[in-house]
């Protein structure tokens, strides 16, 4: 088959990027073991305040994990609870969320904390926070009339 | 007396469409295009917590 000079050349520049782009894509879920925030883990929804962790909404201490603190968030329209949380600086922790009621959205402004909390699934996201300042929390899945209000924030203190 | 003339245009024709520059030229501009914006919002999510 005969193939322009030319269109090798950007045959072999796309495939290569693709080969590329994939391979960050198999380091990043395979060796460095990402995986999407709400990954099979699951729970009653109607039972959600009676369940731990979720009994106790905030920030914990924990021992022997990976982690050095859970914060554990529940949402349901149109707030989260606790609606105002502080981090030590420089602590690795695992958020912890789910939701009572319908879908909302769990973005954490300006950091790559961004989950979907789906009815009945539980969402994580293990981060450490190491940058101080005020972070704003807000749902972005649209869950009614009050969803432009539903906020928490996240202090990150010193 | 027809002939020719047709060979001739058909010869031109032809080194028209082979001329593939231009497109070599958007190809790759697209090309870097893509993964320059690619390489800037990974190093974004590198950057953040």
């Amino acid at each position: 088959m005969h193939m322009h000079k030319f269109e090798k050349i950007w045959l072999i520049f796309g495939v290569g990027a693709l080969l590329v782009f994939l391979s960050v894509l198999g380091v990043s879920a395979f060796y460095l073991g990402n995986q999407p925030p709400s990954c099979l883990a699951t729970i009653d929804q109607e039972k959600v305040d009676t369940l731990p962790p979720f009994n106790e909404p905030g920030l914990k201490k924990v021992e022997g994990k990976d982690w050095d603190y859970e914060l554990i968030f529940v949402a349901a329209a149109f707030a989260y609870t606790p609606g105002e949380v502080e981090v030590p600086l420089g602590a690795k922790v695992k958020v912890i969320a789910t939701t009572k009621d319908v879908i909302h959205g769990f973005q954490v402004a300006g950091t790559n904390i961004n989950m979907m909390l789906e009815p009945g699934y539980i969402s994580e996201y293990v981060t450490t926070f190491d940058k101080a300042g005020e972070y704003l929390i807000l749902c972005n899945e649209y869950c009614g009339m009050g969803h432009h209000m539903m906020t928490s924030k996240i202090e990150v203190v010193e | 007396m027809a002939q020719p003339q047709l060979h001739k245009k058909t010869n031109s024709k032809l080194e028209e469409t082979n001329s593939l520059k231009g497109t070599l030229a958007s190809v790759i501009l697209l090309g870097f295009f893509i993964i320059f914006t690619w390489v800037g919002v990974y190093f974004l999510f590198l950057d953040r917590f």
